[in-house]
């Protein structure tokens, strides 16, 4: 033990340590629900040990918008502009297996253009989901610079599927059977349809590189950051087998060393004719969950870039009939949406909308998992761990 | 998922695949069972949710089923099993006098607020909950909003202005059965 107050001691004045353990009262500490961090408005309500996070209790509910009982009393049509608002984030991608649980049961095979048009925009969803990912999480671990980055190369992005289905977050574009005309597209008179505005494959290849020289930005200007891995590797570990419990999906099980990726299980979307890697982390920890999702934009533009190349011609549209009515049944749809696993259960009795809708979205399992992840941790982490997660309260709430 | 079904089938009698999901009913009471016996034996770890529906003729909300049913909560959950495709809906019914069912919690741990959700929704009580209390709703609120029973008050006081949106488009007239040709 170092005298401190020795004056020949002074140079070491670091080394010296307190050795009187103090004890400190628990303080229950309020985060949001307004807080900048919380992605929308989740309520944290934690008990505080010094540094030491413990108790940690998810309040949600500020944005429930009931969307399972809205759904009940609407038409299967209506119900698409619905679920564009769960994740508004990457809004295109909620339509799809809705859609796709309402084609299986009606039993309507989609052409295939109207498929490859589907499938390049979920991807670009995807993209630009993660680009919000990257500035905001850099931003919630201190690094303010590559948020400005990120906004301006996502909005490259939402040009073009802005382009497309005339919204930037709520396209509203699927319809059960296919796709509609797409809004840049000129006169959509019966005989002369043109799906895709003029210059969209040369915008969208300008685009995509742009995301691919993007990706390889982020991880010099964030993963080569020494502060940014001081901060995020071995925080936040989460094993695999708790991540299945808890029915954690997406990149943060990926991140966990499970190799699951539901794009190549089903067969809502075409993605069996393309060529991608499905990147997996190691440790589980945060720095693996920024690194899935940074590698994941690259190969969705690669799989952009492909589909724009191999683009079949046809219809947008399958034969239906004009007052939509779902035959009894009940199946359930799920897809890798950006944050995880989102599905629809649809419980049809031949009306003409929904009996029951359950909705699965991928952000409340994975923020259920957050109590676990927080016990002990570090208050410094709290955010940085809570940010990995990548959750949308819209999600969440439903 | 020819042979996971056919698997199943020999431990699920009525397991039914139909729209490519598989579908399978149990007991109440062996609720738990069936879900340790899918997790252990058939290597369904993954949780992927759990939810309930209200089962009756007397409707407020929406269309009232077409044939008659009998009154009951269909508790729902869907497991799966991450290396490949295999997924599984199970479901089972409780009366709706005192709705009451085992929580699940001991055999996947994210049951959790999927349970909370689903009580304070339908008022089912999941028996040995560690904390069945109220996850989206506010304290005090009185009802269980996803019943059939429970009006949509907004709908209530006005007509849905969608319910005119039924014509088609004036250059569309001639085709009345399908969109395009």
């Amino acid at each position: 033990m170092i005298n401190a107050l020795d004056p020949q001691n002074m140079n070491n004045f670091s080394e010296a340590s307190v050795s009187v353990e103090i004890e400190t009262e628990d303080m229950t500490l309020n985060i949001g629900p307004q807080h900048p961090s919380t992605h929308g408005v989740l309520r944290l309500v934690a008990k505080v040990d010094g540094e030491k996070v413990h108790d940690v209790k998810p309040v949600l509910g500020y944005m429930h918008r009931g969307y399972e009982k809205l759904a009940e009393v609407r038409t299967y049509p209506q119900i698409t502009t619905l679920v564009n608002r769960i994740d508004w984030v990457a809004g295109f991608s909620n339509e799809i297996p809705f859609i796709a649980g309402a084609e299986r049961l009606m039993e309507i095979e989609v052409p295939e253009r109207a498929k490859h048009i589907r499938l390049i925009l979920t991807e670009m969803a995807r993209i630009s989901s993660h680009f919000v990912f990257n500035g905001a999480y850099a931003l919630e671990v201190g690094a303010l610079t590559p948020i400005f980055y990120a906004m301006e190369d996502r909005e490259r992005v939402l040009d073009l599927i802005e382009s497309v289905t005339g919204g930037r977050f709520h396209p509203n574009f699927n319809r059960i059977g296919g796709v509609k005309p797409a809004a840049g597209a000129g006169p959509t008179s019966k005989k002369n349809i043109q799906d895709l505005p003029a210059g969209f494959y040369r915008d969208t290849k300008v685009a995509m590189e742009k995301v691919i020289e993007a990706a390889d930005q982020f991880q010099n200007l964030i993963g080569g950051n020494e502060v940014f891995k001081k901060r995020t590797k071995n925080v936040g570990v989460l094993t695999a087998e708790t991540a299945e419990a808890y029915g954690v999906s997406g990149p943060i099980l990926r991140a966990s060393g499970v190799k699951s990726d539901l794009r190549t299980q089903t067969d809502y979307l075409p993605y069996d004719q393309f060529d991608y890697d499905i990147p997996v982390g190691e440790n589980g920890d945060c720095y693996d969950r920024w690194d899935v999702r940074v590698k994941e934009m690259v190969e969705s533009a690669k799989i952009v870039l492909q589909a724009i190349d191999s683009m079949p011609s046809g219809p947008l549209q399958a034969k239906v009939p004009k007052v939509i009515k779902v035959p009894k049944g009940r199946t359930y749809v799920r897809a890798e949406n950006p944050k995880g696993e989102m599905g629809y259960y649809i419980i049809s009795d031949g009306g003409l909308g929904p009996y029951r809708l359950k909705v699965r979205t991928a952000s409340f399992s994975n923020v259920s998992i957050l109590p676990i992840m927080l016990e002990g941790a570090l208050l410094p982490d709290l955010i940085a761990i809570m940010g990995s997660l990548d959750f949308v309260l819209g999600d969440v709430d439903r | 998922m020819e042979e996971f079904y056919n698997n199943i089938k020999e431990s699920f009698k009525d397991a039914v695949l139909e729209f490519e999901t598989i579908n399978i009913k149990v007991d109440s009471t062996e609720w738990i069972e069936a879900h340790k016996k899918l997790r252990d034996e058939f290597n369904l770890k993954f949780f992927s949710w759990l939810s309930a529906v209200d089962w009756d003729n007397d409707v407020s909300v929406g269309e009232a089923p077409k044939e008659s049913v009998s009154p009951c909560f269909e508790v729902i959950t869907c497991l799966s099993d991450l290396a490949n495709t295999n997924l599984i809906v199970v479901s089972t019914s409780i009366g709706k006098s005192d709705p009451k069912i085992d929580s699940l919690i001991e055999v996947y741990a994210g049951a959790n607020w999927h349970e909370r959700e689903a009580h304070e929704m339908f008022g089912i009580n999941f028996e040995n909950h560690p904390n069945l209390e109220k996850l989206y709703l506010p304290d005090g609120y009185e009802g269980n909003p996803m019943l059939k029973s429970f009006e949509l008050i907004s709908r209530e006081v006005k007509p849905w202005p969608g319910d005119v949106d039924v014509e088609g488009m004036p250059e569309e007239s001639e085709s009345d059965e399908t969109t395009d040709d």
